[in-house]
């Protein structure tokens, strides 16, 4: 790791189900293979399964509860990624826990973990309620990721309300689930319509893709091995910002031939 | 608004002769020989200058005006120190004014101050203002802005607008882009238009006949100055 100091990111979205833990996962190994020692939380404790995305599950003993009850230290807690040994999973803590963590434990448990990573990645709870403002109180810096709805764009908008009260700052946006046909029919809000209403500089188009849902079930974050599949390239691309490198945004109205044909070599590739 | 000569409600007091807010009028002894008319009254009065700058001489010429109809200045009634001396300096009774009283005595329905606000309304965030509220930033859907007064949008207005929600029905929402989910005016409703708004025109609805409408937005400044 350099020393400068680590970069505390948030991921949220407010809404559930719109791709915040694929997110942090891929984002993860991306920035891990990128050669940035990173680290991701999984704040989502109640309904955890940051985990299960990078394929770790079995392999959580420990969560940041038993750290900060000093009942065993934070390398026992840390889980490493059996292929990418830059990345290091820790969880916040077991889903049938009783007692809640209060954004103190946060702030402490992220100030240990800025320690030892240039990046730490908190994936937040879905909503706005006592677990996002936990997750919230330890960020430094945020990455708002949404789809383009109606519905998912409102709550991004309100996080984006929440953080800027609590001072978290840049806030940068990933659009996510983007369907060039839809959008050139008009049947999808466009890319301009969303960068419209939430007035945030746009780190990263992902376009929809069936691979993803093949990754999260086998335990493979897309980014793992550098597969050419569209999502992995916005992943990788967004690494690629985050760490300052110009890389130019994907044109969805550019992206429809495209996307059929490199869809069509991949399925190709997955028979031979 | 011209200058206003207010009769003495006894025989005792002073007439009182207000004059209007400057910028309206070409000179204070034209307002004052206006207001005058072809009243007839008799006694003392005070003259209410405001923010005027009377100099010595211009107060000695409205004296000798008012001496003409039978009327004696009495006593100044400003905001503006520089005058009060010259009335000193005459002998009158001077009386200083501070500006928010000065305001006060107007009767504005919705209030004069203005809340001015920087920066965007996000989903969920509801500002309200207890006299007019001047928004520099967007309201998104699902933010609302609600003010006594008139709500101002240097912006985009997509969330929800309230304006003079006390009741008063001659407050206006005006914004760069009007194209709220839902304005309300006083205690009338509306939906907000489908169409797109045209282009680099600022819009404004106000109740007409108990019906919020909507026009390209008059260029006068809707709060008094």
């Amino acid at each position: 790791m350099t020393s400068a100091p680590a970069r505390i990111i948030l991921i949220c979205s407010g809404k559930g189900g719109v791709g915040k833990t694929t997110l942090t996962a891929n984002l993860g190994i991306a920035l891990a293979r990128q050669g940035a020692t990173t680290i991701v939380l999984d704040a989502d404790f109640g309904l955890r399964n940051l985990d299960l995305l990078l394929g770790l599950e079995n392999r959580i003993v420990f969560t940041a509860q038993e750290v900060l009850a000093g009942s065993c230290r934070l390398e026992q807690a840390l889980v490493k990624h059996k292929q990418e040994p830059k990345l290091a999973l820790l969880p916040a803590g077991n889903p049938r826990m009783l007692e809640w963590l209060t954004p103190d434990d946060m702030t402490k448990i992220v100030g240990l973990l800025a320690e030892r990573a240039d990046y730490v990645l908190i994936d937040c709870p879905a909503g706005i309620e006592e677990g996002f403002r936990n997750a919230a109180a330890a960020a430094k810096e945020a990455i708002v990721i949404t789809t383009p709805e109606v519905s998912a764009v409102r709550d991004a908008d309100r996080v984006i309300g929440l953080l800027n009260i609590q001072g978290v700052k840049p806030v940068q946006l990933v659009l996510n689930r983007v369907r060039p046909r839809m959008m050139a029919n008009q049947e999808m809000l466009a890319v301009d319509d969303v960068t419209d209403i939430l007035a945030l500089p746009l780190l990263g188009l992902v376009l929809e893709d069936e691979q993803v849902i093949v990754s999260t079930n086998r335990g493979e974050p897309l980014t793992l091995n550098g597969a050419a599949s569209p999502a992995a390239q916005a992943y990788q691309n967004i690494a690629r910002r985050l760490q300052g490198e110009d890389v130019a945004l994907i044109d969805p109205s550019k992206e429809r031939q495209g996307l059929r044909a490199r869809i069509k070599r991949i399925m190709t590739k997955k028979l031979f | 608004m011209a200058a206003e000569l207010i009769p003495a409600a006894d025989s005792a007091g002073p007439h009182r002769l207000r004059l209007p807010a400057m910028g309206l009028a070409a000179s204070a002894l034209e307002e004052v020989h206006h207001a005058l008319g072809s009243r007839d009254l008799r006694g003392n009065l005070v003259l209410e200058s405001g923010a005027w700058p009377l100099t010595l001489p211009q107060l000695r010429e409205i004296q000798s005006l008012l001496a003409d109809r039978g009327l004696v200045l009495e006593g100044l009634c400003a905001v503006n120190r520089a005058s009060l001396v010259a009335a000193a300096g005459l002998g009158l009774i001077t009386e200083l004014l501070q500006p928010i009283e000065a305001s006060e005595s107007r009767p504005t329905p919705q209030g004069d101050d203005l809340t001015i606000h920087r920066g965007t309304l996000r989903s969920g965030d509801h500002l309200q203002a207890e006299g007019s509220v001047l928004l520099l930033g967007d309201v998104n859907p699902g933010a609302r802005i609600s003010a006594a007064g008139h709500v101002l949008v240097w912006g985009r207005l997509r969330g929800i607008a309230h304006a003079g929600s006390g009741g008063d029905e001659s407050a206006r929402i005006v914004a760069l882009r009007l194209r709220p989910l839902q304005l309300r005016i006083a205690s009338s409703v509306a939906l907000g238009p489908e169409d797109e708004a045209p282009a680099g025109l600022a819009e404004e609805a106000r109740l007409v006949n108990g019906v919020i409408r909507i026009d390209p937005a008059s260029p006068g400044w809707p709060l008094p100055t």
